[in-house]
């Protein structure tokens, strides 16, 4: 049986009369990619910021490695937070910094690593997402792909133990889409201990990357399983989705 | 919704918002006086209130010393007490007119700043990455730019100040009738060190004010370009009345240091 990375039991949200999660109930594989799907607006962020502990549910558990991280105080999850990366939607470099700078930050805040030992770290992490010579460049000068590249490497750079992506291939072109998600398989390949969630509503993507598949439909996950299950399944809601189509059960 | 709950659901939300105003101040504050210590960016932040704000600073208080001047002349002039000009506007500008105008030049140039960028910040996620790898917000955002605003704006202030007094001696003693020496020995014999300590504790807490609206609409910033935009023109508009009305209540808190 699969190592289980992070539980979510009923997870509830909801913001004033919107009720944006209902009870998400997930498994998430440890050392695997894991793909959330669903149309835009059915709480797959919101569903992100839970897992990274930035929200708090109104109901329901989540597991990392087995501990309810729902129970915690602040300062324990901001510990807790050391053990996450993150790339953003739009890579949220911080624009008063170059690409070296942005990469080198978790480490200049967290790690007592020395400036040579940090450059060392920050050019092997830069080396790998195919930027190895991009360090001096404003985050403001960069393309859409590079800034997500930068963004990977931002959150690889401490080693963690969970990488999240808010929908990181939104707004690429085809052919920059195929290399971001060539480099999570790549990512996910090279640390076998690390465990991947994605956010996409890209299926092309999605079937590429996933080794585990779970849609999510007003505020509940209505399928999961892998890319076959998808492909096979008989669910009018997740073969208008995974096949774009206008008419069906999903207006 | 008639009229009465409409009121009272108006109330209801300013109340709620001073109060996670105060909580936002009270976390950052809690967060410059915790380590780490932010001192590079702190040293950038009072680079970008005080350097910078320099050159606005002196030209505002240089004309405002010398239309002070002009005008205390037509009612000075009317019984020959020309001579007490200097005192009477370096009393104004120490007591009032600079910590005022100072905080409200730093407000328009500034607060607006600190307003659009972590209001950016916000908007682009910037600050949710902060979060996202452990590092507390107020802390590195919002702290060094408050403390940073705390301390320029009275430094800026006695730039003003000594500005402001040069303009009015030039005007009363290069174009009026008033002697160098009246000019000292009046300003000598009114204005107290009080005086000047009383608008330097207002001046701080103008800087405390335009700098900590300006973050906190910063990071309650929402709905992108839009609400960068709206975020920045109400945190001027905010500042810029408290720093008045404030300035009411601390005149009647600071009369008796300098009345007695």
């Amino acid at each position: 049986m699969k190592k289980v990375g992070i539980e979510l039991e009923g997870l509830q949200k909801r913001f004033g009369a919107q009720e944006v999660l209902r009870g998400v109930s997930l498994e998430i594989p440890a050392g695997e990619v894991t793909v959330i799907i669903g149309r835009s607006g059915t709480g797959k962020s919101v569903l992100l910021k839970h897992v990274m502990g930035l929200m708090r549910p109104d109901a329901g558990i989540i597991r990392v490695s087995g501990q309810d991280i729902t129970r915690l105080g602040d300062a324990d999850l901001r510990r807790e937070r050391f053990r996450f990366g993150m790339v953003f939607q739009n890579a949220a470099l911080f624009d008063s910094m170059n690409v070296y700078d942005n990469v080198a930050f978790p480490l200049r805040e967290h790690s007592k690593l020395s400036e040579p030992q940090i450059c060392l770290r920050v050019e092997a992490m830069l080396a790998s997402v195919g930027l190895k010579d991009a360090g001096k460049k404003q985050a403001n000068e960069l393309s859409g792909g590079m800034r997500k590249r930068v963004g990977v490497a931002r959150a690889m750079v401490r080693g963690p133990e969970f990488l999240l992506y808010d929908e990181p291939t939104t707004g690429l072109d085809p052919i920059m889409t195929a290399q971001i998600d060539a480099l999570i398989r790549d990512t996910q390949d090279a640390n076998p201990g690390l465990t991947s969630l994605v956010i996409s509503h890209d299926m092309a993507a999605t079937f590429r990357i996933a080794d585990k598949i779970a849609m999510l439909h007003e505020g509940r996950v209505i399928l999961e399983g892998t890319a076959e299950t998808f492909r096979e399944t008989d669910d009018p809601r997740v073969r208008q989705f995974v096949e774009g189509r206008l008419e069906g059960p999903i207006q | 919704m008639n009229a009465v709950s409409r009121l009272g659901a108006r109330i209801i939300s300013v109340v709620e918002g001073v109060g996670r105003y105060v909580g936002f101040l009270l976390r950052s504050l809690r967060g410059g006086l915790l380590p780490p210590y932010r001192v590079r960016i702190l040293f950038k932040q009072m680079h970008f209130v005080g350097v910078e704000s320099l050159l606005i600073v002196m030209v505002t208080g240089i004309f405002t010393g010398m239309v002070f001047a002009v005008q205390a002349n037509i009612g000075f002039s009317r019984f020959g007490a020309e001579s007490l000009i200097g005192a009477i506007v370096t009393l104004s500008l120490t007591r009032e007119l600079a910590p005022v105008l100072t905080a409200l030049m730093v407000n328009g140039r500034v607060g607006s700043a600190m307003a659009a960028e972590l209001g950016t910040m916000r908007v682009t996620e910037q600050i949710d990455a902060l979060d996202s790898m452990a590092v507390d917000a107020h802390q590195y955002l919002a702290a060094p730019r408050i403390l940073a605003a705390t301390l320029m704006v009275p430094a800026l202030t006695m730039v003003f100040n000594v500005v402001g007094v040069i303009g009015c001696w030039y005007v009363a003693v290069k174009q009026l009738s008033v002697t160098p020496g009246a000019f000292q020995a009046r300003i000598e014999w009114w204005v107290d060190p009080d005086d000047l300590l009383g608008g330097m504790i207002k001046s701080a807490v103008f800087g405390l004010i335009l700098s900590s609206v300006g973050c906190y609409k910063g990071f309650t910033t929402s709905g992108g370009a839009e609400g960068v935009g709206r975020a920045t023109t109400t945190a001027v508009v905010i500042s810029g009345v408290l720093i008045l009305t404030s300035d009411y209540f601390m005149t009647l808190i600071l009369a008796p240091l300098s009345v007695g």
